[in-house]
């Protein structure tokens, strides 16, 4: 992302995109703060897949997670001012991200639920999404059918346990900067993420048993493993 | 060590925080529990599971950031309140409020003159008569200052204006205007619309009389020069 020309960084020329990478979190943000946009671009990149993927585990709903996702990015960037090392910067991140998705959560709490009085609209009026003809179809089922059951049993757990849960799974915060950004004991954050995991583990069980999805997951993984080795 | 104990500790082991104490005690456990051995099993799988169904953003994800920057980097600069702005002065301000003082001052002078209406000049009106042309009279009544007013023809006319309070007039012309009625009775309000259409009518009404009069004096004097300037005396059939 491309958001406007970048300014010199104390009179130096500003390093580039790829030279950026070498920069801590906390080095970036100092950048952006001393009006280095590519700063913010790296900082973009490296957080707002596990920013989106931790929000939309909270909110279910994927465009409003892609719309939290990026109003926290937004204030981070707006904000940048105020940031101070005195705390890490994923800390610093996902409390924006969890004091919004809270926030969010909240007002849908109160807001009633309509039920739509319109039929169900017919099949051909239904977004045709286009099948990858070099795929094998079955393989996507799959794999749609073993993030429907995630998905479903992360939902699920209670959501004072599900915040501590999926930072730590999810973003693999410490469990300090988890009691940072929940501002719980740490004593707290310990016992609700064991509590999380073990209601988690009950909610997949059928998963666990069915091979189909088994031999799913272990396909992923080798996608997954393959496609770091081709990075490197 | 009990089952339960043992769970809370796989939890922390999974995060690389077992006590160096306890991790022993962990260890025999598992290899004596099959349950507890399962149970840490499944807690695997089930990180495994959610790493492996990470979400995908959409395409269009950076674009949209970006508009989105763009907008709240233009609303907070909106809101923003810089030093210069406050440094500066408004040099101005004092013919501004000048101007709006002098436009509120003319908006009520002009009131004033509308509600109370335009009349003839101080000292009065005329009382008269004009001659305009064949069928067309025009007789005023009140000052002479009255005489340079004739778009108020049109009817017997009393006014107390703004300039020449207590005036009566009457102003009438035979012929298309109706004479005999009483117009206004205080110049002209301002407050009917079909008062401006009767002025605007009788003016051009005047101004058409005025030329006319203004062509008769023409030729009436172009008529006198032909006769002072021929040297033919009237003549006399009866002598001849």
């Amino acid at each position: 992302m491309n958001l406007s020309r970048d300014e010199n960084f104390n009179g130096q020329p500003a390093p580039r995109r790829a030279e950026l990478r070498d920069f801590r979190d906390e080095d970036l943000i100092v950048m952006v703060q001393e009006g280095q946009k590519k700063a913010f671009d790296e900082l973009v990149a490296r957080y707002k897949g596990r920013l989106f993927s931790f929000i939309l585990r909270m909110v279910k709903d994927p465009t409003l997670a892609e719309e939290l996702t990026q109003e926290t990015l937004i204030r981070v960037y707006i904000h940048a001012a105020k940031y101070r090392e005195i705390a890490k910067f994923s800390t610093w991140v996902f409390t924006i991200a969890t004091n919004l998705v809270r926030n969010k959560m909240r007002q849908r709490s109160r807001r009633p639920r309509i039920i739509s009085l319109n039929p169900a609209p017919e099949d051909d009026e239904m977004p045709v999404d286009p099948a990858d003809t070099t795929a094998d179809p079955s393989e996507g089922i799959h794999r749609e059918e073993l993030a429907g059951i995630i998905n479903e049993a992360t939902s699920r757990i209670p959501e004072k346990y599900r915040i501590p849960f999926l930072l730590r799974e999810v973003d693999q915060l410490s469990y300090e900067e988890i009691q940072q950004v929940t501002g719980l004991k740490l004593g707290t954050v310990r016992s609700r993420i064991n509590r999380a995991r073990n209601r988690f583990r009950q909610l997949i069980k059928p998963m666990l048993k069915n091979e189909t999805l088994l031999q799913e997951l272990e396909k992923i993984e080798a996608r997954v493993a393959e496609e770091k080795d081709n990075d490197y | 060590m009990r089952c339960q104990k043992v769970r809370e500790y796989i939890s922390l082991e999974m995060d690389e925080l077992l006590p160096p104490a306890v991790t022993g005690d962990v260890t025999s456990h598992l290899d004596s529990c099959a349950d507890c051995r399962d149970y840490r099993e499944d807690l695997l799988l089930g990180r495994r599971a959610l790493e492996a169904t990470t979400p995908e953003l959409s395409e269009n994800f950076e674009w949209k950031l970006q508009l989105k920057l763009n907008q709240a980097l233009q609303q907070s600069a909106g809101q923003a309140v810089y030093p210069w702005d406050e440094a500066d002065p408004d040099k101005w301000g004092w013919f501004r409020n000048f101007g709006a003082a002098a436009a509120v001052g003319m908006a009520a002078v002009l009131a004033l003159a509308m509600f109370l209406g335009p009349v003839g000049g101080p000292g009065g009106g005329v009382n008269g008569s004009d001659e305009l042309s064949p069928g067309v009279t025009l007789s005023t009544n009140g000052g002479p200052g009255s005489a340079d007013r004739r778009p108020f023809l049109g009817g017997n006319f009393s006014g107390r204006g703004l300039y020449s309070p207590g005036i009566q007039r009457s102003v009438s012309a035979a012929g298309t205007i109706r004479s005999g009625g009483t117009v206004f009775d205080r110049g002209w309000s301002g407050r009917n619309v079909n008062d401006l259409v009767l002025i605007n009518r009788l003016r051009n009404q005047n101004k058409r009389l005025s030329g006319m009069l203004f062509q008769q004096q023409q030729e009436i004097r172009a008529m006198r020069a032909l006769l002072d300037t021929s040297d033919i005396k009237a003549l006399n059939l009866e002598q001849e």
